[in-house]
């Protein structure tokens, strides 16, 4: 197993610099740049922005330039915000998106198994229909109508909550239930499925015709087997969930990592995009990685890749 | 489940009744404002949108600053000011209880240095223009001198600031509104890096040190800014808000509903539709009027059809503005028949673009394309925003009823479309522009044939010429006869379509007192102050 | 029952033809069936004829404004004056091809990749799966910038788009599932036999792959409708007056408050696409799987 965990770690570092490099290559192509204003800079004074922050050499150069900062850990400064390096923006805004991931992560697994464990227990009764159903809606109502639904009701109408910001306790339950309940409907579905083709096995009726009842089947055996292709989805699902979304933290005003990583694509910040795409990749390898250690974990004949 | 939700909703509702972030901040006279969007930088040599100077216009005094009911220029770090007959040297007597948060007197050294750096070549400010009536400012700023000395402002004394203009500039103190006039703490500055670095951390809270009547106490990105009454401002006992707290909400859905949930006591350009049911609903809750901008379109000269001015007069001709302002955009927009909006520092042109639909179709036919037979696809290309969408296709329907052409509608992302706006890689182009200060140069400028702001590839002798000789005089009446000369030229030629002028909708407490709208929105956070009204 | 069922599997019904019996006997998934071809059939009915409902998706009416439901506007119209039935049928037809279309497209790829993966093992796996990783991480928005700076604005490159995204997760899934299935008896039975892998894959694996494939094919579609609307707004897929069912609901969300029908019933026909999507699917899941019966 550690052999295992340590060769991935040894393969995700060609990962990386291919990442590392395509994006590169990949903002410097696009149109527009960081300076593009809608109240245009005179030329010279653009030339010397551009050659503080080195976009006037070769391109090959500044590439080589990056990968070296890359290496020495250092993201390099901001263009949108001037004064602040990449570094510490994410320093800064991770916490925040980490917190709340987590707590709608907790969210949606709690909701999402229990759904699909009873759904799958008890199929095609009411207890299967209504929880799926309501997945379903969770599904269909996208997270920026989610968002000002809940907000409408509870904040504005009940006055239980505020509107968005990120500084009471109570500020984290309308992002976690509105984030939350988008994942909850995938896990709520999948692993339905999954305990499904677990409780139809030979094995699982043997045992429910020796007379277990479902849910001690469930924890005992079926658990593992279901939740297989919920651990796959999961994986890069979380790397998501955890650097944070752009929509949820739009709507509830929340200064999380997920906005930085979408407005500095729209504002050419180069260094940021750079920043931010390399540490969200780093979160999939890793989360990617603990996926398919669970995978394994729950089956144990693929032990021996 | 049910048990889980349960405690989650005592958890929620406990508390029973709140007190809202608005009603605490009437209490402690700290004002909570919706400004928009995160400041890119607080350095007035660095930073250039609307979104920084509110927060800078409490951090930082410049020599004059503006009435907020009238917009004239009020005594700021200076008393008093005589200028010469002639017009181009303004002597500026600085006030001798001026202070540095850091309780080091403001000199006129300091004023000297700040202009400097602004116009530093290696420092690349963006605004640095607003400083060029100075004399030998722009030749410095492009580097075609180095010699600092030759440029138009010395110190004096320590309190007696001289500049010397390069030729009479009646608008010079309204241009002061702006940052780049400000003064910044040069000895601070170099303290914490290179005078002419952008990324100098000498902004951030726990080094910053300015001379505005306020001082940076908290700056989170993303999250707030926090100012605090600065005790060394020399009219300290003049201000009465305590705190002023920024919310750098981008979206405007959010920010409207922070503001009903109480968490702001203001918040400008809400969603237009929520504009229509505040003035309609809450009427007491909202202030609309005039801002400095016009919306237009620019038409790219270079590219067939539209190289024929009298397509361009009929596409102007053929719409209803009217229409646009009343039901897409309802929050009390002026239609716009010429370029600079009406009443800019007493100058209106006179010249209008008439809407008429039958004499559009005449033009239209008189260029060759009777009732719009042959006439080629044209392309309209705006940033992706709902309202620019809506007015776009808005005018798509209207040019085919009354045209009978087919125009093609474009969005691009915002940095795509300043990319092909900047190469003039467009047809019909949407356009704005919100004035630096209050006169119509600072519209009439940008279509002349060295503006950057140009792209559409139009260039008039005549127009050069008349703007040219409207900046080297002083004379109003001179200069504002150049200037409607000048439109004139604009609506004639019509390189641009003008559609509407913008107006700010601004949602607002009643408890916010001293606050008076005007024409660049500007705050004067000196004489806003908070008190609930009595019930 | 029991006697029933037997005696039609004694009759020597093939694997198929034993499904789409039981598909036929699920009244949901019929439902669902049903539903979506009326969908599909109105959709290609307005494409074809803009005006059938009486107004154009086009058609403004400025001087009206945002009208609730009446008897002129089954359902209402938008702040031009648009009438919303007709833009919603309109829409249908962009929404329902990218959403299945685009979907079938980023399946078909992902179950390919990720059975190959999943199957072969080793060190081939480990090239296709760091390969998935490097294209997850890459930042889309500058993609999609880039796919139309080479490539133009056709609607084919919102299929590329959207596919480009979707099969990967659909590759990591079915590869889970693949590395699963593969130790089980009766591949290694295959492999005993002699057959080839291509075979064994796709004529043994796969088809019991069906139940997590299938639920989250149904689970992409919303996420593609939306998607192509996040598309438009990068200026790709649909372009202004046109509309989708996508930008639709985005619109609608930003008037919910005060226009609230502009948000329900385009959010109500995405919701009736999707669950008859997911009963369909359902149905499929239960006829196709190999070991289900369920009393």
């Amino acid at each position: 197993m550690l052999r295992f965990i340590a060769r991935r770690f040894l393969e995700s570092i060609p990962v990386l610099f291919v990442i590392a490099t395509a994006t590169f290559f990949m903002m410097r192509l696009a149109p527009g740049g960081p300076f593009d204003a809608e109240k245009q800079v005179a030329p010279e004074i653009r030339a010397r922005m551009e050659a503080h922050y080195g976009l006037d050499k070769p391109l090959f150069q500044q590439y080589l330039l990056q990968m070296k900062h890359l290496l020495q850990g250092d993201l390099g400064p901001s263009f949108k915000y001037p004064g602040r390096t990449v570094n510490e923006i994410i320093a800064d805004a991770f916490p925040v998106s980490l917190e709340l991931g987590c707590e709608s992560l907790a969210v949606a697994l709690v909701f999402g198994l229990a759904a699909g464990m009873m759904a799958a227990l008890r199929q095609n009764s009411a207890w299967d229909h209504v929880p799926m159903a309501l997945a379903m809606i969770g599904l269909c109502v996208p997270t920026f109508v989610m968002g000002p639904l809940l907000i409408s009701a509870f904040a504005l109408h009940l006055d239980w909550f505020n509107a968005a910001g990120w500084y009471f306790p109570r500020d984290r339950v309308l992002p976690a239930l509105t984030l939350g309940a988008l994942y909850a409907a995938y896990i709520a579905r999948m692993s339905r499925g999954g305990f499904l083709e677990v409780l139809n096995q030979d094995y699982i009726r043997t045992a429910r015709a020796k007379g277990a009842s479902g849910a001690r089947i469930l924890f005992k055996h079926a658990l593992r087997g279901g939740i297989l292709p919920v651990v796959s989805f999961l994986g890069p699902a979380v790397a998501g969930l955890l650097t944070g979304s752009f929509v949820v933290e739009t709507i509830f005003g929340i200064p999380g990592l997920g906005r930085f990583f979408v407005t500095a694509a729209f504002n050419r910040d180069y260094f940021m995009v750079m920043g931010s795409v390399l540490f969200y990749a780093c979160f999939v390898v890793v989360l990617n990685l603990a996926a398919d250690v669970v995978l394994v974990w729950l089956n144990p004949k693929l032990r021996f890749e | 489940m049910y048990v889980t939700l349960l405690c989650l909703a005592l958890l929620a509702g406990g508390c029973g009744k709140r007190e809202t972030l608005v009603a605490i901040g009437d209490r402690t006279q700290e004002l909570r404002l919706g400004n928009e969007g995160e400041p890119a930088s607080l350095d007035p040599a660095v930073a250039t949108g609307v979104i920084e100077h509110n927060v800078m216009v409490s951090l930082y005094e410049s020599l004059v600053f503006a009435d907020s009911k009238d917009l004239s220029p009020r005594p700021g770090a200076a008393e008093s000011w005589e200028i010469s007959p002639d017009g181009t040297v303004y002597t500026f007597h600085l006030r001798k209880n001026g202070r540095w948060s850091n309780g080091d007197p403001v000199t006129a050294q300091d004023f000297v240095e700040s202009y400097h750096r602004v116009l530093m070549p290696s420092m690349g400010s963006q605004y640095s223009y607003m400083l060029y009536p100075l004399k030998n400012a722009e030749a410095f700023n492009l580097g075609k001198i180095t010699n600092f000395d030759v440029v138009g402002v010395k110190a004096l004394d320590d309190y007696t600031l001289e500049l010397t203009l390069h030729s009479q500039t009646p608008y010079l103190l309204s241009m002061m509104f702006q940052d780049s006039w400000d003064p910044v703490p040069i000895s601070v500055i170099k303290k914490h890096g290179a005078i002419d670095d952008r990324t100098n951390p000498w902004t951030r809270p726990e080094n910053f040190v300015g001379n505005g009547p306020f001082v940076l106490k908290e700056w989170r990105i993303n999250s707030h800014i926090l100012v605090e009454k600065s005790p060394t401002y020399w009219n300290a006992k003049e201000v009465r808000l305590n705190k002023i707290y920024f919310d750098p909400t981008e979206d405007s859905d959010t920010a409207e509903r922070m503001f009903r949930s109480g968490q702001l006591h203001s918040d400008v350009q809400p969603p237009p539709s929520k504009v229509a049911f505040y003035r309609k609903y809450k009427p007491s809750l909202i202030k609309v009027y005039p801002y400095l901008g016009t919306y237009i379109y620019k038409f790219n000269v270079t590219r067939p059809p539209l190289t024929d001015k009298r397509v361009r007069k009929a596409l102007a001709m053929a719409i209803d503005r009217n229409a646009i302002t009343e039901t897409i955009l309802r929050a009390g927009q002026v239609p716009a028949y010429f370029l600079t909006p009406p009443d800019t520092a007493g100058y209106t042109c006179q010249i209008k673009v008439k809407e008429d639909v039958a004499a559009a179709r005449q033009l239209l036919a008189e260029a060759g394309y009777p009732d719009g037979k042959n006439f080629p696809t044209v392309e309209v290309l705006f940033n992706t925003l709902q309202t620019h969408k809506a007015i776009a296709e808005a005018l798509q329907q209207m040019w085919k009823k009354n045209l009978n052409i087919d125009i093609v509608l474009h969005n691009e992302e915002w940095k795509v479309y300043l990319d092909s706006m900047r190469r003039t890689n467009y047809s019909l182009g949407r356009f704005a522009w919100i004035g630096d200060y209050v006169d119509p140069s600072t519209f009439l400028d940008l279509f002349t044939t060295e503006s950057g702001n140009n792209e559409t590839g139009w260039s008039n002798a005549e127009y050069d010429q008349l703007v040219r000789l409207a900046s080297n005089t002083g004379d109003q009446a001179v200069r504002y006869d150049a200037y409607q000369k000048a439109e004139a030229i604009l609506m004639d030629e019509m390189p641009i379509m003008p559609i509407y002028f913008y107006t700010e909708s601004r949602l607002i407490v009643p408890s916010v007192r001293g606050w008076h709208p005007n024409v660049i929105d500007d705050y004067d956070f000196k004489s806003i102050y908070l008190m609930p009204e009595e019930n | 029952m029991v006697i029933v069922e037997s005696v039609e599997t004694a009759g020597g019904a093939s694997f198929w033809q034993d499904a789409k019996h039981r598909l036929w006997k699920n009244k949901l998934a019929v439902f669902g069936l049903v539903v979506l071809c009326v969908l599909a059939v109105l959709s290609l009915a307005a494409y074809l004829r803009p005006s059938m409902t009486g107004y154009s998706y086009e058609q403004q009416n400025l001087a009206l404004g945002p009208m609730p439901p009446s008897h002129a506007h089954w359902l209402g119209t938008d702040p031009l004056g648009r009438d919303l039935l007709a833009r919603l049928l309109y829409g249908g037809g962009i929404s329902l091809m990218v959403g299945l279309c685009a979907t079938a497209v980023s399946l078909i790829i992902g179950v390919i990749y990720g059975a190959i993966a999943g199957f072969a093992g080793g060190k081939l796996d480990m090239l296709m799966m760091r390969f998935v990783d490097i294209l997850y991480a890459l930042p889309f928005v500058i993609f999609v910038i880039l796919l139309m700076v080479f490539f133009g604005q056709n609607i084919i490159l919102l299929f590329v788009a959207i596919g480009a995204v979707e099969w990967l997760t659909m590759a990591r899934i079915v590869r889970g599932q693949v590395m699963a299935i593969k130790r089980q008896e009766f591949v290694e039975a295959a492999r005993a036999l002699g057959l080839r892998h291509g075979r064994i894959i796709f004529r043994h694996i796969v088809p019991n792959l069906l139940g997590p494939i299938i639920v989250y094919a149904t689970l992409t579609v919303p996420e593609v409708i939306l998607l192509e609307s996040f598309l438009s707004f990068l200026g790709l897929g649909v372009q202004p007056p046109h509309s989708s069912w996508g930008v639709l609901i985005k619109e609608g969300a930003e008037v919910m408050e005060e226009y609230p029908w502009l948000l329900i019933y385009p959010g109500a026909v995405m919701a009736l696409t999707l669950f008859s999507l997911n009963f369909l699917g359902d149905g499929l899941r239960d006829a196709l799987d190999v070991r289900g019966s369920k009393d």
